[in-house]
């Protein structure tokens, strides 16, 4: 604390007022309300330390496909904040997975071996086919995200240590929003079996590549069972390599942006070397066909009342502090902070955060709305974070595609 | 509790060498005051404990199940255990394709003791998990074999989940009995094999299957005071603090000696390990046949809660 | 609907505990408070006016992992606003907080958390209260599910859980405010708001929700509120610690 008076000490007339950089460090939270609050006199519009309107994102880029040795990358970088994410596709063999064998006797083990005639469109899901897609992703953990919070990225992220909690939070939200979301068709990390039929035209049929899987779902008097052999297990590693608050939205727009640009190689099981066998050709490889576009928007609540937890705590009551506002409509009291920074994190406890997708009819569909640490957000500002979400959807839909 | 009344003045900096800042970091158990030592030392030389048990004498054992099969709630005086048994498919391992799986976990938290941190492994847990180990997985008190479903395809993984609540000593003796008191009272889901698929039922189709449980090792520990003179069994948390050393045996009831360990402490007369292991022998006797008697009780109330259950099942239809 | 039992202060060693079952979701948690405590490996970490929460969740039959560190994470920031740390005694110390999962279903890595989150936020609010630590208010808290054909129900099991196509948990206080808010599935804003007054009548009876009328009545013929729960579980412990004095008046 002594340090304002030390570097004023030595200059010739010893000035009352700071520079902004150290009165941002001594007095953070005044100086963020001073932006957010600017007195009536002055005429200037209320804004964010950092610039930004409150509802207002930072800069966005995306660049896919900045690794090479990887089945699909991206870079996404938000403001200061940095995520790079890798997919790296194994073949997981059945064989190799001890539950594979196993069927409880309530459920009948239709789903392990299916008939081609069953199979459904892509188009038309039936309620098996999801319930299908749940248990395969599920259940065999076919989907491994890894978050680190590399060395560096951040003051106080020392190398050598365990994950810390932060990063393992995230690595468990990446993967419980990549299930709930089912963003990942299990189809497309399945790898069949065709047995070859004696029939001409069926040997042609399994010659032919993607061909083949349609026409058969069509040719339903063929009754030879199709066989799953392997899958795709997608290891996304996702490296955060600087962190200026709102780690997650990153993430999670790198994960998307890297499985949006993943490809897998053709494979197939070939029944004279008993081995899974890869085309390397790369216009055989094909892109996973992902659903929908979910994109996370988080948001944090600056309050102007900081020292309220210094004094006795009344806590009004929420049909009190409705009439309250409605009496006097005195400035403001909290601001809810898009895409908060280091900076802003460091001064708020509530946090919010929303994911959303578009419907085909352009309504804004919720895939996750989370938020704690605080009393003040309910349902009016929620709704408004809807809207901007929304709108925050819009923009990354287009740097995506860009990307 | 001494973290609660560390309101002293701070410790001074120069103190903070490294490898004293690393173990003055650690949270101890509260010491005994001299004063308590001396008088449990002194009443133990006129062979008298503090709660009024003899020296082989254990505390009042009280054990309850919960609703699923294998979850054991056991009281040892005030040492207080939970133990959750669960099974799943796995593949064995390469190396032993007839073998099933079978794994012990231990992990202390604070609400066991305040002394223990949360998420940080301490000695005490580690050298408990030890002896558990040793006196029922190694011992093979669970038949890993039994648990093989399909050779190298797949088997059981039988797991126990141990659960310190309250730590009033002894956990070892008391975590040993809840264990083997969960593998003889869980009851996994019945498999087949039919044409290389495995399929498991569930516990509504077909009664579950009990363990193949070889024998019923448990340990016993001693704790030895004023120069090996008093040995004493199950001592309690301030006991155990005012002991010199202590004696671990396991052993089974046919006078099997499973495990024996004088671990540290005190040096010990070699005679008295012979006489420990016929106390141990008989306290092993004494406490199994309690469990027994409990566990029957609670399983005949089981059957009969399923017959009524499948008669009002047909009552229905 | 089963009403979920408690009973406080159930171990010895810890400074303050509860247990607490939902037979509703099967779900039987331990909690255990210990505060204020010395955090000596931490020191650099603490805050000078503060007290440090630490949450630790212990699953039942599985190995802690990333859904635990997630849940603790939630759990810390809610009773962070809840407790108050500026107490004296408690700057700079921690408050300890241990869930056990004894019985019930185990969570799978990457299975949706919110199902255990109402009995782990109850049981560290009852543990809190019964190691005396200074709280801000209470609260209580609802699971709700909509069904695939769009029915609200509450508390599903596992299974219903996972067939579900949203998931949502609140937190209200005692003064009602939305402490918490954790929805996940694919649902919108409307039915969003159905859910939030379905779950104040289930949290805090019919008194504060103004147009859901028929459902508060139903919710109010047949449970209890929740907040009342929490408030009776404390009136029965005390009941049974001031025996002696109730007696002797």
């Amino acid at each position: 604390m002594a340090t304002p008076a030390a570097n004023a000490a030595p200059s010739v007339s010893p000035s009352l007022s700071l520079p902004p950089s150290q009165f941002a460090r001594l007095q953070p939270h005044a100086y963020l309300l001073a932006h957010l609050s600017p007195p009536p006199a002055s005429n200037q519009p209320s804004i964010r330390a950092n610039g930004r309107a409150p509802s207002q994102f930072r800069v966005t880029s995306a660049n896919a496909g900045s690794l090479t040795h990887t089945n699909g990358s991206a870079v996404v970088r938000i403001g200061d904040t940095t995520a790079v994410c890798g997919v790296r596709a194994e073949i997981l063999h059945t064989d190799d997975i001890a539950s594979w064998s196993v069927s409880s006797s309530s459920t009948s083990n239709s789903n392990k071996r299916r008939r081609l005639g069953e199979k459904t469109t892509d188009e038309d899901e039936g309620q098996d086919e999801n319930e299908e897609d749940r248990a395969h992703i599920e259940d065999l953990n076919l989907l491994v995200p890894n978050l680190s919070l590399s060395t560096g990225c951040a003051p106080g992220f020392t190398p050598g240590a365990p994950p810390s909690a932060l990063a393992q939070s995230l690595s468990h939200q990446i993967l419980s929003l990549l299930h709930s979301t089912r963003l990942i068709r299990a189809d497309d990390l399945r790898i069949w079996y065709q047995p070859p039929n004696l029939g001409s035209e069926a040997l042609e049929r399994h010659n032919e590549s993607q061909q083949m899987e349609i026409d058969a779902g069509q040719g339903s008097e063929e009754s030879d069972p199709q066989e799953i052999k392997a899958f795709w297990v997608l290891y996304i590693d996702v490296m955060i390599i600087s962190l200026a608050g709102n780690p997650f939205d990153a993430a999670w727009a790198a994960v998307l942006a890297a499985l949006r640009d993943t490809k897998l190689p053709k494979a197939w099981w070939d029944i004279d070397n008993e081995t899974i066998i890869c085309s390397d050709d790369i216009s055989e490889a094909s892109r996973l066909s992902l659903r929908g576009l979910p994109v996370a928007s988080s948001f944090c609540v600056f309050e102007a009342d900081a020292a309220a937890g210094w004094r006795a705590v009344v806590i009004p009551d929420v049909n009190d502090q409705k009439a309250q506002n409605q009496r006097k409509k005195g400035p403001q009291q909290k601001w809810i902070l898009a895409d908060p920074d280091g900076y802003e994190e460091g001064l708020s406890q509530e946090r919010a955060t929303l994911v959303v997708d578009k419907a085909k009819n352009g309504k804004n569909v919720i895939l996750k709305m989370e938020k704690h640490g605080g009393w003040s957000v309910d349902t009016e500002d929620l709704r408004q974070l809807v809207e901007i979400s929304g709108q925050r959807w819009d923009e990354m839909k287009r740097i995506l595609d860009q990307c | 509790m001494a973290q609660k009344s560390t309101f002293g003045p701070r410790e001074a900096p120069t103190l903070g060498s490294p490898s004293r800042a690393l173990f003055g970091k650690m949270l101890k158990e509260a010491q005994l005051s001299v004063a308590e030592r001396d008088f449990i030392l002194e009443a133990l030389r006129e062979n008298v404990r503090l709660d009024g048990r003899g020296p082989d004498q254990f505390r009042s054992l009280n054990l309850s199940f919960g609703n699923e099969y294998g979850h054991v709630k056991l009281q040892v005086g005030k040492t207080s255990i939970v133990v959750r048994i669960s099974a799943e498919v796995t593949k064995p391992r390469d190396d032993r394709p007839f073998d099933g799986l079978f794994n012990i976990n231990l992990e202390l938290s604070a609400m066991g003791s305040p002394a223990w941190e949360n998420g940080r492994s301490n000695d005490l847990e580690a050298y408990v998990t030890h002896v558990l180990d040793s006196v029922i997985r190694r011992s093979n008190a669970l038949d890993t074999e039994s648990l093989c479903i399909l050779k190298g395809v797949s088997c059981w993984s039988i797991r126990a989940d141990v659960h310190v609540l309250d730590y009033d000593g002894n956990l070892t003796d008391a975590a040993c009995i809840a264990i083997m008191t969960g593998l003889r009272h869980f009851r996994r889901p019945d498999a087949v094999v039919r044409d290389g698929q495995v399929i498991v039922y569930g516990v509504e189709e077909r009664v579950p299957v009990a363990l193949n449980i070889t024998h019923n090792p448990l340990s016993v520990t001693f704790n030895a005071f004023n120069e090996g003179n008093n040995i004493i069994v199950d001592a309690t948390r301030k006991e155990e603090q005012a002991s010199e050393g202590e004696l671990v045996i396991g052993i089974n009831n046919g006078g099997d000696v499973c495990f024996l360990s004088k671990f540290s402490g005190a040096p010990l007369d070699a005679m008295e390990v012979v006489t420990k292991s016929n106390v141990a022998l008989e306290k092993v006797k004494e406490i199994n046949t309690k469990v027994d008697k409990i566990m029957q009780v609670d399983l005949a109330r089981r059957a009969k809660l399923g017959m009524a259950d499948e008669s009002r099942a047909e009552n229905d239809r | 609907m089963v009403e979920p039992t408690a009973s406080l202060s159930t171990l010895n060693r810890a400074d303050g505990s509860a247990s607490y079952k939902c037979p509703a979701t099967g779900y039987d948690v331990l909690g255990s408070v210990n505060a204020p405590i010395e955090l000596p490996a931490r020191r650099d970490a603490l805050k000078p006016e503060d007290a440090t929460i630490e949450v630790f969740v212990k699953p039942g039959n599985t190995t802690a992992g990333v859904g635990e560190r997630y849940v603790e994470g939630i759990l810390r920031s809610v009773l962070t606003e809840v407790v108050l740390g500026r107490e004296r005694g408690y700057p700079r110390r921690g408050v300890v907080i241990t869930l056990a999962i004894v019985g019930g279903g185990s969570v799978e890595r990457g299975d949706s958390y919110l199902t255990v989150l109402p009995a782990l936020l109850h049981t560290s609010l009852l543990a809190l209260l019964s190691a005396s630590v200074p709280l801000a208010m209470t609260f209580s808290s609802a699971l709700l599910g909509v069904t695939k054909s769009g029915d609200i129900v509450r508390d599903p099991s596992a299974a219903d859980a996972k067939a579900a196509s949203s998931l949502h948990v609140l937190a209200f206080s005692s003064k009602g405010h939305l402490l918490l808010n954790e929805s996940e599935g694919c649902f919108d804003f409307d039915t969003w708001e159905l859910i939030r007054e379905r779950a104040v009548s289930i949290c805090r009876g019919a008194a504060v929700s103004g147009t859901g009328e028929d459902v508060a009545m139903g919710e109010r013929s047949n449970d209890a509120r929740l907040d009342g729960f929490v408030r009776e579980t404390v009136e029965d412990r005390l009941h049974v610690d001031y025996a002696w004095k109730i007696e002797s008046n």
